[in-house]
């Protein structure tokens, strides 16, 4: 699923937003204990991240995939950009990598992408349980220009709509998933802007 | 102290060198652990087996692998040097840092003029400036002839010795990005605007040494007879406290809405037009398109 990019925040009951924070796309598969990574351009994103290897160990059930971001967390706990093209570069391990899930694609061994998207998301709340490395984002229905008037404080520069009874689709997302781009408070001490989305990343 | 004289051409200024850094790092004594005395160096032979007086050792310059030349004082000072008790002023060039090895810094003086030289000093010290000229030269300190550029520095002059070219390593064999990486123009146009956001003039006085500052803090509660506090250790970071963050972020945010709309109805007491106003503030109710 990519989302549809759209000129700027809205309100809309039909969405839960969420903060697009500035970190990289990645699906999580985890089964019998392993995790592994799906991260655009990197062939080994487990061997990058290996202090996620226990995000299973937070899962309810066995056999499951999620949507998600990866970020790694500066020493202040804020998302940083620089620490994450580092770490997918290959130069060293600096910062700390979390994980925010934001979608649930398979559970218990079965595809849930057919079940609309609150169903998805509160199944997703049933069995990751939040622990320091990894949980379930922040959701906020109805409220998107709330939510990013309090991300563009945060220095973040991107808010993500998902429809709440849309499916899970392959390819372009229409309607059921939009990004909408939130101008930063100023000053900004560090650009958080989602660099990484838009840079080359392992090519 | 130094004191010699700048030169260039007929012109002899009269100066004295002073060191315009200082090392502020904490110096450590080495003590023998079970009676805290000061350990002594001695210069030991292995060949005599025995400890020898520093004035039974000579200068000794090895030529091939263990042969060696023995070099008196008397013959280091016939050693012809020009620049003794000399600035001697090479050429001038434009002060930018492309234009010498600048970069290559060993240490910076500051020059105060004699009071006989002190108008040529000003006078050069202005026309450097003036010109945006750095001064080329060679100065004996420590028994060394140095490479060294003058410049102005408010107002002084500041003299930096630098490092010759032979001791500055070739940069050719790292292994540096080349010829064959393409950039697209808007990875470059992204990086310029990453950079422009970075941009900001550097005042030194913004910069500290953190951990001086820490070590003479544990240094001076031992000599107080206190028990030294140890460094806090920071907690890992975690995913909840951004998302603890965001919450926060959110209520305020709710917070400062909710007084904006009360600040609103109180004016709407006294301004008819005020429901239009409120009517534009309004957040949009439907998705717009990119």
């Amino acid at each position: 699923m990519q989302p549809t990019e759209v000129a700027g925040p809205f309100d809309d009951q039909d969405y839960l937003f969420e903060a697009w924070w500035p970190g990289t796309r990645a699906i999580a598969s985890c089964e019998r204990g392993v995790l592994r990574l799906q991260v655009a351009g990197l062939a080994d994103a487990e061997a990058a991240f290996p202090e996620l290897a226990t995000l299973p160990s937070q899962l309810a059930e066995d056999a499951t995939m999620l949507d998600g971001t990866l970020l790694i967390l500066d020493a202040d706990g804020r998302p940083d950009a620089d620490l994450l093209r580092q770490r997918l570069a290959g130069l060293g391990r600096p910062g700390r990598p979390a994980y925010v899930a934001s979608d649930l694609l398979w559970a218990g061994g079965q595809s849930v992408r057919l079940n609309a998207f609150h169903v998805r998301r509160a199944w997703l709340e049933t069995i990751l349980e939040p622990g320091d490395r990894a949980t379930v984002g922040r959701g906020y229905r109805g409220d998107g220009t709330l939510l990013a008037e309090a991300l563009a404080s945060l220095g973040v520069d991107g808010l993500s709509a998902r429809q709440l009874g849309a499916r899970y689709r392959s390819g372009p997302a229409g309607d059921a998933w939009l990004r909408a781009p939130i101008t930063p408070a100023e000053p900004r001490s560090r650009p958080t802007l989602a660099l990484i989305l838009r840079l080359p990343l392992g090519d | 102290m130094w004191r010699g004289a700048i030169q260039f051409g007929l012109v002899t200024i009269p100066v004295k060198l002073y060191l315009a850094t200082e090392s502020t790092s904490i110096g450590f004594n080495m003590l023998h652990a079970d009676c805290l005395n000061r350990i002594q160096m001695k210069i030991y032979c292995p060949h005599h087996d025995a400890v020898v007086p520093r004035s039974d050792t000579v200068r000794g310059y090895e030529w091939s692998k263990g042969r060696y030349v023995v070099m008196t004082d008397a013959e280091m000072d016939a050693v012809p040097l020009k620049t003794v008790r000399a600035i001697e002023i090479e050429m001038f060039v434009d002060a930018k840092r492309e234009a010498h090895e600048a970069q290559f810094v060993k240490q910076a003086y500051y020059l105060e003029p004699d009071p006989m030289g002190a108008k040529a000093f000003e006078l050069l010290r202005q026309v450097l400036a003036d010109q945006g000229k750095t001064a080329i030269c060679k100065i004996v300190l420590k028994d060394r002839e140095q490479l060294a550029a003058l410049n102005p520095f408010d107002t002084t002059m500041l003299l930096t010795t630098l490092h010759w070219p032979d001791e500055v390593r070739s940069h050719t064999e790292l292994n540096l990005p080349t010829a064959g990486i393409t950039v697209k123009p808007a990875e470059r146009a992204m990086a310029e605007q990453l950079i422009a956001s970075m941009t900001g003039e550097f005042s030194p006085a913004d910069y500290r040494d953190d951990y001086r500052a820490a070590l003479m803090s544990v240094i001076e509660a031992k000599v107080g007879g206190e028990e030294p506090v140890p460094a806090q250790r920071v907690e890992p970071t975690k995913i909840g406290d951004l998302m603890a963050a965001l919450e926060a972020s959110v209520a305020a945010a709710r917070e400062a809405r909710r007084s904006a709309a009360a600040e609103s109805a109180g004016d709407a007491a006294v301004t008819p037009s005020s429901d239009t106003a409120d009517a534009d503030q309004r957040p949009a109710r439907r998705r717009r398109s990119a």
